[in-house]
């Protein structure tokens, strides 16, 4: 598996000189398969990059085929959909997964993105590709298959809502992507413990410093000392923080990422690798 | 007055360091006019930077007077409003215009930040945010401010604002096509008419009509910021998304005998070589007419002395003329 960064920030895009080096685009990850399928993961601004470089492959010609997962319906998760262009090259075709009950929720969700007192589109009947949309109960049935891979998602508690945290595994090898997670005081469910357990890689946000996270608890955001704590707890080998404060300028994101091996270290997790993700990272599991 | 631009981006953000110098925010300008309060025009993401500055302010202990005019809904005109600060203080109040729709803008504006898409609801907003709803042609008073607007050509309607205040005018142009080629209401347009095709007379004469209104609404403005988003090559393609092209602004411009235009809401795709470029082109092919490129933190005076333009530190020249 390759995993590619194209969006690592929370809430709004923050553009400016101080976000070149991370980049200030929203939410977007893609990852390439062993087999070749793609996988998105969450349709923030960062997604319309990964679009441009998609033309350039089978869904310029309009015979691409992807999966989108999204996490929770935020802003920042989903605002760049409507500016990815292989969305609109009849023949590609998208499965999108997402936290509901079913998949009218969904498309209600993704529908009301488009509304024309908002866009132009005025409705997803006029993108150009076939969408197909699929909900992830996971009271109900938290695993599914998708391109060959096993994904299972988890709720996390963020803010007063939930976000899906997602295990994908291919052949043995474990990707978790967990950004917007705001675990109560007594730490992250044994549940969520287990999602990320042993994983390969695991993308967890890492929005805020604990100052900043103590003052804003409402949000529902991890801090880094979080993020540590779970990669310790969950014996991760690689953890990749996102989704990073818009506030934060580059210099902010690197002492971030200097206090979190801090953390890590302090907390048992000498061993495990710690990469702060920027705008177009790879990572080959 | 003061013009000050915080987001001159249209569509999308675009973060990155080919957006440095002109900027990466969506949609939104400043008016400061002296002894007035505080007008904001369009409320894209450069609206988030603004709203900290103003809470340095009057806003940040509740005594905020804030008018923000809306040209059109479409997201890059009002992204920026949930991270608008000012609006989550108690005693600030907010005055929101915009063109009237078929729903109540409260409606409209509340379900940009309903359950699952924000996870602040509009009546937990702690300002006092009142709407006002527009339609072409309406007139009326912010302060020492006189305020009229009119319709523009683009998807489901956009409003073009004049402000005139301490002896000076300034004109929001955006976002619109050329008044030549095709109408733009409320229809999605699948296939859109080749530029330069026939009109039906009676959309020919409604787009006659509303250029007859922009033309009015910009007379002799000391400023007028317009919609310049395409290059001619991509509005060929694209003619009913509702953009104009620099030469299209220009045009406009003159025909109303505006002292200034400045390019804006420029492509997401546009980098900061090219802005200087198309700016450096204009300036070449135009008599009579100031230009500029509209850039985050550019500062724009306007007054009985004329105009002065005071760029980002590190930015162009200070221009003034009268």
């Amino acid at each position: 598996m390759e995993v590619t960064f194209y969006g690592v920030r929370g809430s709004i895009p923050a553009p400016g000189p101080d976000t070149n080096r991370y980049g200030g685009n929203t939410s977007c990850v893609s990852l390439r398969t062993k087999s070749g399928a793609l996988v998105i993961l969450d349709g923030g601004t960062g997604i319309v990059q990964l679009g441009r470089t998609l033309m350039a492959q089978e869904f310029g010609k309009g015979q691409g085929r992807a999966a989108i997962l999204i996490t929770h319906a935020h802003w920042d998760h989903i605002q760049g959909f409507p500016f990815f262009v292989p969305v609109f090259i009849p023949g590609n075709r998208f499965t999108i997964y997402g936290p509901g009950r079913s998949s009218a929720m969904l498309e209600g969700i993704l529908e009301g993105q488009m509304n024309p007192n908002f866009s132009p589109l005025h409705t997803m009947r006029n993108l150009g590709a076939a969408i197909e949309l699929a909900a992830i109960d996971t009271a109900i049935d938290p695993e599914f298959i998708e391109s060959g891979l096993i994904v299972r998602g988890h709720l996390n508690p963020h803010g007063n809502t939930t976000a899906l945290a997602y295990r994908i595994e291919e052949e043995g090898k474990v990707l978790v992507y967990a950004p917007d997670a705001g675990y109560p005081p007594s730490g992250p469910s044994p549940e969520a413990i287990a999602l990320y357990k042993g994983a390969d890689i695991l993308i967890h946000d890492c929005t805020y410093t604990p100052e900043d996270r103590a003052a804003r608890l409402v949000r529902g955001f991890s801090s880094i000392a979080d993020a540590a704590l779970c990669a310790v707890q969950a014996k991760v080998r690689h953890l990749v923080m996102t989704h990073y404060d818009q506030d934060y300028t580059d210099d902010q994101v690197d002492a971030l990422a200097e206090r979190c091996r801090h953390y890590l270290d302090e907390m048992g997790g000498i061993g495990i690798r710690l990469t702060a993700a920027r705008e177009g990272l790879t990572l080959t599991l | 007055m003061k013009v000050r631009f915080w987001g001159v981006r249209g569509s999308f953000p675009v973060p990155g360091a080919t957006t440095n110098r002109y900027g990466g925010n969506t949609s939104c300008v400043e008016v400061r006019p002296e002894g007035g309060p505080t007008i904001i025009i369009d409320a894209g993401t450069g609206l988030r930077k603004l709203g900290k500055e103003l809470m340095s302010g009057e806003c940040g202990s509740g005594q905020g007077n804030l008018h923000l005019l809306v040209s059109h809904t479409h997201w890059d005109h009002i992204q920026g409003l949930p991270f608008f600060a000012p609006m989550y203080q108690k005693g600030n109040r907010l005055q929101v215009y915009a063109r009237q729709r078929d729903q109540h803008l409260r409606t409209v504006f509340a379900s940009q930040t309903d359950s699952p898409y924000f996870p602040v609801p509009f009546h937990r907003v702690e300002a006092d945010v009142s709407f006002r709803e527009l339609l072409e042609g309406a007139k009326f008073e912010i302060g020492p401010v006189k305020v009229s607007c009119t319709r523009l050509n683009h998807p489901w309607i956009a409003m073009a604002y004049r402000l005139e205040c301490d002896a000076a005018t300034v004109t929001y142009v955006t976002d619109t096509a050329p008044f030549r080629d095709i109408l733009i209401e409320h229809e999605f347009i699948r296939t859109p008419p080749r530029p330069g095709d026939p009109l039906k007379p009676e959309d020919a004469a409604k787009l006659e009509e509303m250029r007859a209104g922009v033309v009015r609404l910009c007379e002799g403005a000391d400023l007028v910021i317009y919609d310049t988003q395409f290059t001619p090559e991509e509005y060929a393609l694209r003619p009913h998304w509702g953009h104009s092209c620099p030469d299209d602004a220009i045009e406009i411009a003159q025909a109303a005998g505006a002292k200034a235009l400045a390019l804006f809401h420029y492509d997401p795709t546009r980098t900061d070589d090219q802005i200087d470029q198309i700016l450096a082109d204009c300036r070449a092919r135009t008599r009579g007419l100031e230009l500029l490129a509209s850039a985050e933190h550019l500062e724009i005076t306007l007054g009985k002395d004329g105009l002065q333009a005071t760029p980002p530190p590190g930015q162009q020249e200070v221009k003034r003329w009268k």
